[in-house]
């Protein structure tokens, strides 16, 4: 019934993109996706969006109060003083160093004139006063996580940033904490734990509030844990509901709203059933990426991580519901549906990458889609009232683990000889467990209808091993090397044209990876960053260059925009290499082991020579 | 309860597949000199350190052999790499050593664990696990690694 009635606010509101976007139909769409936490002058009309493309949550114009600026993930911002015609000038304004010589993922939140960064562990909330950003802090609240959780992150000391809500900074702990923090004051409110560290739990994602909802995931996927999404109480931290992404469905939360579009999806207990014995209490299937909300279904999306244990020969099943995108009530928890990606993965394509919300003309038909630009080289466009594929193209030319997707059933059409196996190594599997893009978050611009996709071109050798399982040590069982992807460059911006389903066109990057957020704004300006310590803008119609800027370290942060006190528009990001692909560029990694840090090693080797690690925060304006 | 049987199990598997199939001469376990405690820091005033226990089986390549298989087992290559490049942990093939180089310093860390994640491993392992670990990591980066990393 609702997409009835959204249909029918599109054929009023339709003809041309000035008509759709006139204060009539402006209003009452916003009326119908206000949002509690909709950041101060927030909008859903965006001048000059192409026609047939609706903004589905109010999107950034001045401040910046959810990791991806909005709700629906598009990382889209109205703002349009710096613009194709000027980003040439922009110029620094302001940096300060966190001191940390590890991975700076995630960006700063903007409110109330005020910034705020949450750095890698000890994971530290720095408040600058952006009145004046070049003078002291405004305040620094550091929440003293165990020293122990560095060693139990597998991907480095990460952590991808916080949300704003109710006057509350929330964000995670690598041990497994969620803090609420005076967002004036900087004195914590109040402090959850959620995760086990002695077993391998941590946490890394970016919490995203919705409502009076603090909605958060595990990470620790290759420790054996067993993920799970929570939502917290705002106010209090009170934990309301946890949702395990294995097991029998009380602990799944689906119940009667459930409603899983595929056969292959639907049955009871399949979170126990598609495992061999208690398999699913070691499982994975954790939540360490990006939540997005849509205000209208009032329902949350998220993807799941890798089935534990690595070795699939351990896991017979598909193993649900691990590599598997879940929509569910943000209040309650239950599931509405669920779509798993890849059953009984073999490869550790965790699927935890941002599903971005627009409504669109599909193929003659306004329809909710949710896309998602996979770690498995795909983009998936789902139908995100249903959970029905609607399309899943390779994005990554190279990817060779299946031949493409059957939209009748759901399910890859999987190569056997690319499967891997104990006992055996399998050469040349594409992508890498890295993906075709990581969690880096991808940008969609309403004006161009193009999704700029931060992704890299590697593969790898994976070697099955038994694995024992040994609470709190790595539950991993494969022997992984890495190595760079056929092709010229292993980095690339794709500008996905999602409505047809292929790469409009392609920034090659030489010769690491694109490892860091995309932003894109109604400038037309794209920017993004490099491992090689390059901060760029592009032309969002053509991808010409525009602008670069060398920062100090390699880029692995989410570039974001908002306007200051005086009224004008700034840009920052964090520099700092680190995490997963940027392992190489720390000092306690060496090189001549192409399988250190879980394989990616082989892949950048030589990374340290363009960058070496430590955190940075840069701001620029024109 | 459960996963305390297991993990017996699993070192009976462990040392099963680490000595079942060799000679005993190659095997010896009897005479690994008992760990002492070493100090990690420095010692204050006056006086020497004791002296420092010596691996049993340094130069001995079933030992070595074995220590790879144990360092697999145990899981002990999520975190420090295949081969022990280094991820989660630190490297152990580079020339740096956190808490000291000498073998009984090796031993230490494994045997009592680090405060940044490195599990105890002294109260789950026998000494003579503990010191063939300590033999194939300090092989590692020298001829007498098994196993080790091919070079691209």
């Amino acid at each position: 019934m609702q997409h009835s009635r959204f249909t029918w606010i599109i054929t009023l509101c339709a003809g041309s993109a000035t008509a759709f976007f006139t204060s009539g139909c402006a209003t009452k769409t916003e009326t119908a996706h206000a949002a509690s936490n909709a950041p101060a002058g927030a909008a859903t009309d965006v001048p000059g969006a192409l026609p047939g493309i609706h903004v589905v949550s109010p999107l950034p114009s001045g401040e910046w109060t959810v990791p991806a600026g909005d709700l629906a993930n598009t990382r889209f911002s109205t703002l349009s003083q710096i613009n194709t015609g000027n980003v040439a000038n922009l110029k620094l304004v302001a940096t300060m160093s966190t001191g940390i010589p590890h991975g700076h993922e995630g960006g700063p939140l903007v409110v109330n004139n005020t910034m705020y960064v949450v750095t890698p562990f000890p994971n530290s909330l720095l408040a600058l006063d952006l009145k004046n950003p070049t003078g002291p802090l405004k305040f620094q609240y550091d929440p003293h996580p165990k020293p122990m959780a560095q060693g139990k992150a597998c991907c480095d000391v990460v952590n991808r940033g916080a949300s704003y809500g109710d006057g509350k900074i929330v964000y995670a702990t690598l041990d497994g904490q969620v803090v609420a923090v005076d967002a004036q004051t900087g004195k914590e409110v109040w402090k959850t734990p959620l995760g086990n560290v002695d077993i391998g739990e941590t946490i890394t994602m970016a919490p995203l509030i919705v409502k009076d909802r603090v909605i958060v995931g595990n990470a620790g996927g290759e420790m054996g844990v067993r993920g799970w999404d929570a939502g917290l109480d705002l106010k209090t931290g009170k934990l309301v509901w946890r949702a395990y992404n294995t097991g029998p469905d009380k602990d799944v939360l689906i119940g009667p709203d459930f409603k899983p579009f595929y056969k292959k999806d639907q049955g009871k207990d399949l979170g126990v059933s598609s495992w061999v014995a208690d398999q699913y209490k070691h499982g994975g299937a954790t939540q360490w990426g990006w939540v997005s909300y849509d205000p209208e279904l009032d329902l949350i999306y998220y993807g799941t991580g890798n089935p534990g244990v690595w070795n699939a020969d351990q896991r017979p099943g598909d193993n649900k519901w691990s590599i598997t995108i879940f929509a569910r009530n943000p209040e309650t928890g239950q599931a509405k549906w669920a779509y798993q990606i890849s059953p009984h993965d073999a490869w550790d394509y965790d699927e935890i990458m941002e599903n971005v919300l627009i409504d669109m003309d599909w193929q003659g038909r306004m329809r909710k889609l949710l896309v998602h630009p996979g770690r498995t080289g795909f983009v998936f466009v789902l139908d995100r009232e249903t959970g029905e594929l609607l399309s899943a193209e390779k994005f990554m030319p190279p990817t060779n683990w299946a031949k493409g997707f059957d939209l009748k059933t759901g399910l890859p059409q999987v190569d056997p000889s690319k499967e891997t196996h104990q006992g055996s190594t399998t050469h040349d599997i594409c992508p890498s467990s890295t993906g075709g893009k990581e969690f880096v978050p991808s940008s969609f611009s309403p004006r161009t209808g193009l999704l700029y996709i931060p992704a890299h071109n590697t593969c790898m050798d994976y070697g099955g091993v038994k694995a024992n399982y040994i609470a709190g040590t790595p539950y991993l069982g494969a022997s992984v090397t890495m190595k760079p992807g056929p092709g010229a460059g292993q980095g690339m911006l794709i500008a996905w044209d999602v409505k047809n389903a292929k790469a409009a066109w392609t920034v090659t990057e030489s010769p690491w990876p694109n490892y860091s957020g995309v932003l894109s704004t109604a400038g037309d300006v794209v920017f993004y960053g490099t491992m090689s310590r390059m901060f760029k803008a592009v032309d969002a119609h053509t991808g010409k260059a525009l602008w670069q800027f060398q920062t100090g370290s390699g880029i692995i942060g989410n570039p974001m925009t908002y306007i200051g006190p005086d009224g004008k528009q700034y840009v920052a990001v964090y520099s700092g290499i680190g995490g997963w692909m940027g392992a190489e560029a720390l000092p306690a990694l060496s090189a001549d082991d192409p399988t250190a840090a879980l394989g990616i090693v082989g892949a950048m080797k030589g990374l340290k020579s363009y960058t070496g690690p430590g955190g940075t925060l840069y701001i620029f304006s024109l | 309860m459960h996963e305390r049987m297991l993990l017996s199990i699993l070192l009976l598997i462990a040392l099963c597949a680490a000595g079942c199939d060799r000679p005993p001469t190659e095997t010896a376990t009897d005479g690994a000199p008992p760990a002492v405690d070493i100090p990690v820091g420095p010692m204050p005033g006056p006086g020497q350190f004791p002296p420092s226990p010596q691996n049993p089986y340094t130069g001995n390549s079933v030992a070595l052999s074995e220590g790879r298989q144990l360092f697999v087992n145990y899981n002990c290559y999520g975190c420090h790499g295949g081969h022990g490049g280094g991820g989660m942990g630190p490297s152990l093939r580079d020339a740096t050593w956190i808490y000291g180089s000498s073998d009984a310093h090796v031993f230490s860390s494994i045997a009592e664990g680090r405060g940044q994640g490195m599990p105890a491993w002294g109260t789950k392992l026998p000494q003579d696990q503990i010191w063939k670990l300590v033999a194939y990591i300090k092989s590692m980066n020298t001829p007498n690694e098994p196993d080790a990393p091919v070079q691209k």
